[in-house]
């Protein structure tokens, strides 16, 4: 019996199989209410308005790898946006406004990294503080109404097919997931990044060179905010002050969903390319249900907190299982968390056994 | 001076650098801007500073646990509505009561909140991300689209914003009130003070027999209460309550918070700091608008005003800790030297 308990522990353990069954079963769901989702144009397309999510939520992951949250992202693609058509509306060459509009996201995300790397400030209040300046940053440089009427060369990022059939804001998302999945997962840089985020002062004195990598993080967030901000402006076709407001909650979801660890330490790129699949499913799915954009969040908020809730069980399960070297990881978990209605295992109990 | 001493000094040191700035922007916007120095205009200022004072003391009490509510906006919306609905619908209802019910309300998903953070173990930063929008869906469906107008609401309940008795706002005495008996508590009331011992040091207050969970939940169901009243005061102050009531106005509360020097690590801050913070934070942006300057101006002063506060704070969190550290020191080797010369 326990030996079973222990496979099936070890068998959900894998996040990622998780994910997958969650995607076909919601596929399945999303089948009965309609027989156009099946259609190969609806799944092709299903991750089109999402890709702009997606795009920040790799640059997020690489943050909370590292143990630390950006909540700001969503204010720094509207700035950038805002930056990219004030510039272009002032007659700057296309290709240089879209590379200001980068830079700027770049710098932003750098403001952020020298606050919370240099100056060892928490970065849940500071970008909390740079969410609400950035925001106003946008309305300031771009009031009132939004610009459109953008060169077809930029919008096909968001909005463009090849063959009438294949989305490109697909191609620049999957092209993005591998290139910063092997960034994370093949070099020194992202193993640098697994190491801070599991013991910060052991980085340290491994000589990892901790302050940098983190400013390093932060930058490389605002920078996928830049990206996204393109693949937005051109799937909107509009740039406006308010761009992807009330889109962080997605953007965590598809992180967290994504199976990495909200302490840091853990997690793969693959899993938030799957928890993105699974949030575009599902809200293409309650759209075809008929569910207004206000209760899809409610939805998507409770998949939040489940995820979370589920991966806690999930790695109690794994702690207990695991020879003695590995148990420390639930030993560290039950202790960066500051609280417990004596439900989570205790320390002695782990060592004894 | 003791080290008690010197902490102490340290922390009334930021009460009195609010205050210090609160001087210079009354002396500047006076200055510059006409209309600002008049007993209308700070009748205004004491009505906005009421709702962001009573939700601001619930917010204190979750982060001093180290903890953060940024659902408190959702819960006001929420609250605000339920308000409204009822008063609309029975126009004779004991206010009292209804604000009993505003603040039951807001205890629920206060409950919520906390148990998701305890039980749940979910970071609170998360949690509450996912119920600001949980909270603001269900808003929408409670709400159903309608939004509820001050012409269907009983007198008597619009009075509580337009009434001044004494020349001050009646939303003010209610935020008077609440800071007072709030001051009260987290100074004097056990379980209170276990918030201060958690923010400090979470493993130490669990070793030193502090339910640190129970105690969590507490925090997060006061500020759901405190929330809830927020509501109730929303309800009264603006004429129209709907949906998207109150959206955002989380970011006024928690800018009001670590203005007023509550550290965002958790651990120490007052309710006297949280009303400075509030009064100045409102002070500053009437002035912007007496000024006519953008709207924006203000979101983007919220978020640096949090920055640069959330700077000054651990600044002196580091200054404070080196210097006790230091003196330890020297009374350590001072008292190795008298033992040697024994």
């Amino acid at each position: 019996m326990k030996r079973v308990l222990l496979m099936a522990g070890r068998l959900l353990a894998r996040w990622e199989t998780l994910l997958v069954i969650a995607i076909i079963g919601v596929g399945i769901w999303s089948t009965t209410l309609s027989p156009f989702f099946l259609l190969r144009a609806n799944l092709l397309d299903l991750l089109t308005p999402y890709a702009f999510i997606g795009l920040m939520a790799f640059g997020l992951a690489f943050v909370v790898i590292a143990g630390e949250i950006d909540i700001s992202v969503a204010s720094i693609l509207a700035v950038s946006v805002v930056c990219f058509s004030q510039l272009y509306d002032k007659g700057l060459n296309v290709w240089l406004a879209l590379v200001a509009g980068l830079v700027v996201a770049t710098m932003l995300g750098c403001i952020n990294g020298v606050l919370v790397g240099i100056f060892d400030l928490p970065s849940l209040a500071i970008t909390l503080g740079t969410l609400a300046a950035y925001q106003g940053l946008a309305y300031v440089i771009l009031p009132g109404e939004g610009v459109a009427a953008f060169p077809e060369g930029v919008t096909k990022f968001g909005g463009g097919y090849v063959d009438n059939e294949l989305p490109i804001a697909l191609l620049v998302l999957v092209a993005f997931a591998i290139a910063l999945g092997f960034v994370l997962h093949a070099t020194r840089f992202g193993r640098y990044l697994y190491t801070i985020g599991s013991n910060r002062e052991a980085a340290r004195f491994a000589g990892i060179p901790v302050a940098r990598v983190r400013v390093t993080v932060f930058a490389i967030s605002g920078f996928m905010a830049g990206v996204a901000g393109i693949v937005y402006l051109g799937y909107f076709g509009s740039a406006r002050a308010d761009a992807a407001q009330g889109s962080l909650l997605d953007v965590v979801t598809a992180v967290v969903l994504g199976g990495i660890d909200i302490f840091g330490g853990s997690g793969s790129m693959l899993g938030v390319f799957l928890a993105l699949v699974l949030v575009a499913e599902l809200r293409n799915g309650m759209q075809l249900a008929n569910i207004a954009g206000d209760t899809q969040n409610i939805v998507i908020g409770v998949l939040l907190l489940t995820a979370i809730v589920v991966g806690n069980v999930t790695r109690a399960i794994q702690a207990r299982g695991l020879p003695s070297g590995l148990r420390r990881k639930g030993v560290i978990a039950t202790a960066t968390v500051t609280a417990g209605l004596g439900t989570e295992p205790e320390p002695q109990e782990l060592k004894g056994r | 001076m003791t080290a008690e001493n010197l902490a102490a000094a340290a922390f009334r040191l930021r009460e009195v650098g609010v205050l210090a700035a609160l001087g210079v922007a009354v002396l500047f916007f006076t200055v510059r801007a006409t209309n600002f120095l008049t007993v209308d205009n700070w009748q205004d200022i004491a009505k906005d500073v009421a709702i962001v004072v009573v939700v601001g003391i619930g917010e204190t009490m979750v982060i001093l646990t180290r903890n953060i509510d940024l659902s408190v906006a959702s819960i006001v919306g929420l609250s605000a509505f339920v308000t409204a609905d009822t008063l609309a619908a029975h126009n004779g209802a004991p206010l009292v009561l209804v604000a009993l019910l505003a603040m039951g309300v807001g205890v629920l998903l206060g409950l919520v909140n906390g148990l998701l953070v305890t039980v749940g173990r979910v970071p609170a930063i998360i949690a509450t991300l996912a119920t600001l929008a949980i909270y603001r869906g269900l808003a929408f469906q409670v709400t159903n689209g309608e939004a509820i107008s001050a012409f269907r609401l009983p007198d008597s309940f619009l009075n509580i914003a337009a009434s001044k008795p004494a020349g001050v706002p009646t939303l003010a005495w209610i935020a008077l009130g609440v800071a007072l008996v709030g001051a009260a508590i987290l100074r004097w009331a056990p379980w209170a003070r276990d918030f201060y011992a958690i923010g400090s040091n979470p493993d130490a207050a669990r070793v030193a027999g502090i339910h640190t969970g129970r105690r969590i939940v507490m925090a997060f169901a006061m500020c759901g209460a405190l929330s809830g009243l927020g509501g109730f005061m929303w309800a009264s102050r603006y004429p129209t309550v709907d949906a998207v009531s109150a959206t955002d106005f989380e970011l006024d509360v928690i800018t009001a918070v670590v203005i007023g020097g509550v550290n965002v690590f958790g651990g120490s801050g007052s309710v006297l700091g949280v009303v400075l913070g509030a009064v100045l934070v409102a002070t500053i942006q009437n002035g912007f608008t007496l000024l006519h300057l953008s709207e924006f101006w203000k979101l983007f002063f919220n978020g640096f005003a949090i920055v640069v506060a959330v700077a000054i704070n651990a600044l002196v969190t580091h200054r404070v800790q080196d210097a006790l550290r230091r003196r330890r020191r020297a009374q350590v080797l001072a008292a190795r030297h008298i033992e040697a010369e024994v």
